[in-house]
């Protein structure tokens, strides 16, 4: 089961991460999004260190400083010009558009990285199986013939490699015909398997009666007391952000940047529920460090 | 049973309440939100009619064990670059199981495979754009034009591209007050080259191994009377 942040209820960190993927979405001043990508690469040291983070980081900051670059030539919108470039004017308001799209894009993007580590194949579909539960059977029992199919395919591709058929050599063609003929032999085998296998499925009672899920996960107090904190929070930042606060106009000419009272109640309140994954574990490691 | 039908019609009535929400309150346009709750609200009656119909257990397992081949395929052609025959595999088990079918292993699919390659916001768009390609292959099945391996040809080239420039929506929904005709046509120019090896893989495969395919998938739904009685 693990600990810490693996411990909370898979229903809360759904929950957790349709927030922050809203606040993506729904907040555009620039603060706000730069302490929310903050916020969430603090999120993914702490899941485990930041080794997923490191595979896509190349890729993520690729895309960002892309759009940065671009989108200021390519969009010439607003009013304050900085200069001109091949007689199109490069605006202050097209360029802080590319800083924000790119800050709200990073941001989903981390925000899948953590949720590919927290919410892993079972807890996901166990949320789901609530919803939709044969389709989630389906998608689990799917999952689980992909390991068994890749060891089928190793022992397939050894024993074609001995007839000389490889997709290592050989002109691109041959290659990706043998490749498929491969692909043919696993077909034909584990379709006859999956008949074998539902069989015994039946023969232990499959069909008869209404299916229940297992449920392996229970809301516990401290479940239902980080709900209520995300709840709460949340509202207080939908609230803030239909009354105006944490969003700045872009175009046609941009507004003021400055942050005021109620603007700093919002922006605590969205990162207090960004952080919510470092609260835990932070709690986690006074319990154990100091036996609070 | 009950139950989920209950779930279900409530979580369409909320999204749908989100979306008139969205467009008429959200003075910051959040098209990504937006285009995602609306992919989801399309998809929603596919599922719910795969939920409610009476499945027998052998088909469930047959249909899991084709999305499984259809994304465990990409495995043997990881050394061919933009080759892939997971298209492939979900047109014909539309092609023989018909379009409902086809449409649970071209979604299914897609979600599977990126538990592997990792989830993100391009996943619900992959599971629409595969389960299409299925349910179109279910739905023209029967027609002449699909009876011929030009037609299916035709086809197969088609999705490669439909698939591709449907992909390419999601950069730009992600980014859309940045939309100028530059930018539109920079982003269908770029893909331009994958797309086509995408068509071409299909049209190659089709060519191939398209009969052989159909006879193994089709002795199995005759052998064991398995997805008959809908037709596409």
């Amino acid at each position: 089961m693990g600990n810490g942040i693996q411990a909370v209820h898979p229903f809360v960190m759904f929950f957790y991460y349709i927030c922050v993927g809203f606040f993506a979405m729904y907040f555009n001043h620039p603060i706000f999004l730069l302490a929310g990508c903050l916020a969430l690469i603090a999120v993914n040291f702490t899941h485990d260190g930041g080794q997923a983070m490191k595979q896509w980081a190349p890729w993520m900051i690729g895309m960002t400083l892309l759009i940065i670059l671009i989108n200021p030539f390519i969009n010439s919108r607003g009013t304050h010009i900085f200069f001109y470039f091949r007689g199109k004017q490069v605006t202050l308001e097209a360029t802080l558009y590319g800083v924000v799209t790119s800050m709200s894009l990073l941001m989903i993007l981390l925000l899948f990285i953590s949720l590919n580590i927290v919410l892993n194949g079972n807890k996901l579909l166990f949320i789901f199986s609530r919803i939709l539960p044969k389709t989630a059977f389906l998608v689990m029992l799917s999952i689980r013939f992909v390991p068994l199919l890749k060891r089928r395919l190793t022992e397939i591709q050894d024993v074609q490699r001995l007839k000389g058929m490889t997709i290592t050599q050989g002109t691109l063609r041959e290659r990706a015909k043998s490749g498929m003929s491969i692909l043919q032999i696993l077909l034909s085998w584990s379709l006859e398997e999956a008949i074998e296998t539902a069989d015994s499925m039946k023969a232990r009672g499959y069909g008869l009666g209404k299916r229940k899920p297992y449920i392996p996960y229970r809301m516990n107090k401290s479940d239902k007391r980080w709900l209520v904190y995300l709840v709460l929070l949340f509202t207080v930042c939908v609230v803030g952000g239909f009354l105006g606060y944490g969003k700045i106009i872009i175009y046609p000419a941009l507004g003021t940047l400055h942050l005021y009272l109620l603007d700093w109640l919002v922006f605590v309140s969205s990162l207090a529920i960004a952080l919510f994954p470092v609260f835990v574990e932070g709690r986690e490691q006074l319990k154990w460090n100091y036996s609070i | 049973m009950e139950r989920s039908r209950k779930y279900l019609l409530a979580v369409s009535l909320v999204l749908l309440a989100l979306l008139v929400i969205s467009i008429v309150f959200l003075h910051y346009k959040a098209y990504l939100l937006l285009s995602l709750i609306m992919i989801a609200c399309i998809m929603i009656p596919f599922f719910a009619r795969f939920e409610w119909r009476e499945v027998a257990g052998r088909e469930v397992v047959l249909l899991a064990m084709l999305a499984a081949i259809a994304a465990v395929g990409r495995v043997p052609f990881a050394g061919l670059p933009s080759v892939q025959p997971t298209s492939f595999i979900i047109i014909m088990a539309g092609l023989v199981f018909g379009a409902e079918s086809g449409f649970i292993v071209g979604a299914v699919a897609a979600i599977v495979s990126n538990f592997f390659l990792g989830q993100g916001p391009w996943t619900p768009w992959q599971m629409y754009a595969w389960g299409m390609m299925g349910m179109s292959a279910g739905l023209l099945r029967n027609t002449r034009w699909m009876k011929t391996l030009w037609g299916k040809c035709v086809f197969g080239f088609l999705w490669g591209y439909l698939f591709g420039w449907f992909m390419n929506i999601w950069i730009i929904v992600s980014n859309i007050e940045a939309l100028s005709w530059e930018f539109f046509v920079g982003i269908y120019v770029s893909s331009i080259y994958f797309d086509l090896a995408h068509a071409l893989s299909n049209v190659f495969f089709l060519i191939v191994f398209g009969a052989s395919w159909i006879k193994i998938l089709q002795r199995i739904q005759r052998k064991y009377g398995l997805l008959e009685q809908q037709t596409g």
